[in-house]
């Protein structure tokens, strides 16, 4: 009876997901030693929820975000697992289903706002030219379109007739952001959007995302290396490491108490700030090879709780993969400390 | 020359501010953006003057040259230039200018129709093979190593000399086929280093479907090299065209500076001291191709924005030197 209960719920929750990422594996070159760039990643995105997944240079958050466009390109490929976006895998869609599925549905926002726009023609038409891969829509029309998106993100509607280099970095990634919202998407993938631009300007595009989260209703898998972005601005947060997601939590709980040694460490990493001055320690070492991880749990190396001392732990921390375990409401961590101290 | 020709009076082309974008543009006669700023830079200004020049001759030869240019006439051979005969005679007694006026409608048309096919070819391959990749791509490049490794002029030659016909249309077809490989390889090239920037990744996450982004993606950004491949197959196959009739090749029946130049060689008339059929088709050719390189070398400059910015700006502190009015602009902010 209970457990009848309890799956009617587990599928509850995974129809409301709009997109589901399930056991995903992404290889990078063939041959003996392909680099598993993303090995098995879960991740469910809600409607209208901002989640962000943080990791650091090269532990595959941008091979998933192009995994979820179906952008990846030779010598990248999907090996395994599926991605549901409202319940339909795109693996099986044919590429003119996959066309219309993108910029529709999903649309995103790219690394650097300097290389997403087509230098040789205006912005406007560039809206133009996304609306109508997508919809019948006149070119005035969707001109006046444009400017209306360009003024939701705080830019005057004439720039519509500028050309991208007559605009400063932080204009054009409001025009990248605008660009993103042209067909109403419901979930935007914004892949270091602010990466290029200083603290003040990232601060006020996050809370124009915000803002326009709010009357728009996407959902935003928003990808950075930056942690302390996401606490603030994130409803929950994945951490990747090394292709692999090793916590995921909702923003505050994983601010006061990350689970995983990585995580800390990636909190450790920068200056709180409020609150007593500590000493920032970072982590040491740095990311394993992808082509040959570490046996076992990949951050073994460098984990501060490895130690050959406790030696029936240690055994566990370099032979066996950690599995994620829900430590609490929404919170699960693959941590071989964790499933000590839950048994 | 420019003073001949009407398009480069155009009010418009003189005045500043409709290079502006967007600005009191509506007020004004539409004329595409892309011809001002042409007609703004010296060098395409001066070097489409030149071929406008060519074409208006071309288009009113009829009424300033004699009805059948290739009649004898034995009562006039030989005549050095006079007003009777503005560029003299052949020694068949052919009136020269009569020549050389029609002459310029056969090299413009197939020049004109040369450049386009060998571009459109080049293009269409060379760009789709380049994004593309794949199967396709290897059957392309290896097309275009094929057409490579082929020697142009004795094809050419080979070939004008076993065809049956030898009208414009298959001298076209001939020239188009030997140059097109030489663009296709260039824009193939460009069009690798452009697919993968991230506007085109970006245009891909936006579900823009595959021949918009080449054609309102890549294309727009080759513009230059596309145009400029226009013209330089335009003016090879002018050079090409004579050269071929100059060695007897070409069909003799039509009028055309390569033929003129022909039976001037033929005759050699230049050892009687005859200078003028050598000399008037010849300057005629050297005119076109000048007038078509000049062209060429503005449209680069005109087709990158950055560079039309920079331009208009020294254009404005010019125009403030000599007491003009500024060019009202929207700021550029950085």
């Amino acid at each position: 009876m209970t457990a009848a209960v309890e799956e009617s719920a587990s599928v509850r929750t995974r129809e409301a997901a709009l997109l589901e990422i399930r056991q995903l594996v992404v290889e990078y070159g063939a041959g003996e030693r392909p680099a598993r760039a993303v090995d098995g990643v879960d991740l469910a995105i809600g409607e209208g929820e901002i989640v962000g997944l943080a990791g650091e240079s090269g532990c595959g958050k941008t091979t998933v975000a192009n995994a979820v466009m179906q952008l990846l390109r030779p010598p990248a490929r999907i090996v395994g697992g599926s991605i549901l976006f409202e319940g339909e895998d795109l693996l099986g869609k044919s590429a003119e289903q996959l066309r219309r599925y993108r910029g529709r549905n999903v649309s995103m926002v790219l690394q650097s706002a300097m290389n997403a726009l087509n230098p040789v023609m205006r912005v406007g038409d560039q809206f133009v030219d996304t609306m109508r891969a997508h919809e019948r829509i006149d070119r005035r029309r969707a001109l006046m379109r444009a400017g209306e998106l360009l003024e939701l993100v705080g830019i005057d509607r004439g720039r519509a007739r500028s050309y991208p280099h007559e605009l400063s970095g932080g204009m054009r990634q409001r025009v990248i952001i605008a660009m993103a919202l042209a067909l109403n998407p419901q979930l935007i993938i914004m892949d270091e959007p602010t990466t290029a631009l200083d603290v003040v300007v990232q601060r006020e595009i996050l809370q124009q995302v915000e803002a326009l989260k709010r009357e728009f209703s996407f959902a935003v898998l928003f990808i950075t290396h930056d942690l302390s972005l996401l606490l603030e601005f994130a409803d929950r947060i994945a951490i990747m490491y090394a292709g692999e997601i090793v916590e995921t939590a909702p923003a505050e709980q994983l601010a006061v108490s990350p689970q995983h040694p990585y995580t800390q460490g990636l909190l450790a990493s920068f200056p709180p700030l409020t609150g007593t001055w500590t000493r920032l320690t970072g982590i040491p070492g740095s990311p394993p090879d992808l082509r040959d991880p570490p046996v076992g749990c990949r951050f073994n190396p460098r984990c501060p709780h490895c130690r050959p001392e406790d030696h029936e732990l240690y055994v566990r921390q370099t032979t066996e993969r950690p599995k994620l375990r829900i430590v609490a409401p929404g919170h699960e961590v693959a941590c071989h400390l964790i499933a000590r101290g839950s048994e | 020359m420019s003073q001949l020709d009407p398009i480069s009076l155009d009010p418009i082309a003189l005045d500043l501010p409709v290079a502006a974008p967007g600005r009191g543009r509506h007020r004004r006669v539409r004329v595409p953006g892309w011809l001002v700023l042409l007609l703004r830079n010296p060098k395409s200004c001066t070097g489409l003057a030149m071929v406008g020049f060519v074409v208006l001759i071309a288009l009113i030869a009829p009424l300033i040259s004699v009805d059948h240019p290739n009649d004898f006439n034995i009562l006039a051979t030989r005549q050095a230039p006079s007003w009777n005969h503005l560029f003299g005679t052949t020694d068949q007694g052919s009136d020269i200018f009569s020549q050389v006026v029609l002459g310029a409608r056969r090299s413009l048309l197939l020049g004109a129709a040369a450049g386009a096919l060998a571009t459109a070819l080049a293009a269409i391959l060379g760009i789709t093979a380049g994004y593309v990749g794949g199967v396709f791509d290897d059957i392309v490049v290896f097309l275009t190593n094929v057409f490579l490794t082929i020697p142009a002029i004795p094809l050419l030659i080979v070939a004008s000399g076993y065809l049956k016909s030898r009208g414009t249309g298959t001298m076209v077809l001939v020239i188009a086929l030997v140059l097109w490989a030489f663009e296709a390889r260039i824009l193939r090239a460009q069009a690798l280093s452009l697919k993968n920037r991230d506007f085109v990744l970006a245009a891909k996450a936006a579900g823009e479907p595959t021949s918009r982004i080449v054609f309102g993606e890549l294309v727009p950004n080759m513009i230059s090299r596309i145009a400029a491949a226009f013209v330089l197959v335009f003016y090879i196959a002018l050079l090409t065209d004579a050269g071929l009739e100059f060695l007897g090749l070409g069909d003799q029946s039509v009028t055309s500076w390569g033929v003129t130049m022909y039976w001037a060689q033929t005759n050699s008339t230049v050892l009687q001291g005859e200078w003028w059929p050598f000399f008037f088709p010849g300057a005629a050719l050297a005119f076109t191709v000048l007038g078509l390189v000049l062209v060429l070398a503005g449209i680069d400059e005109v087709s990158n924005p950055r560079l039309r910015t920079e331009r208009a700006g020294r254009r404005r502190l010019f125009g403030r030197l000599v007491g003009g009015r500024a060019v009202a602009r929207p700021e550029t902010t950085s």
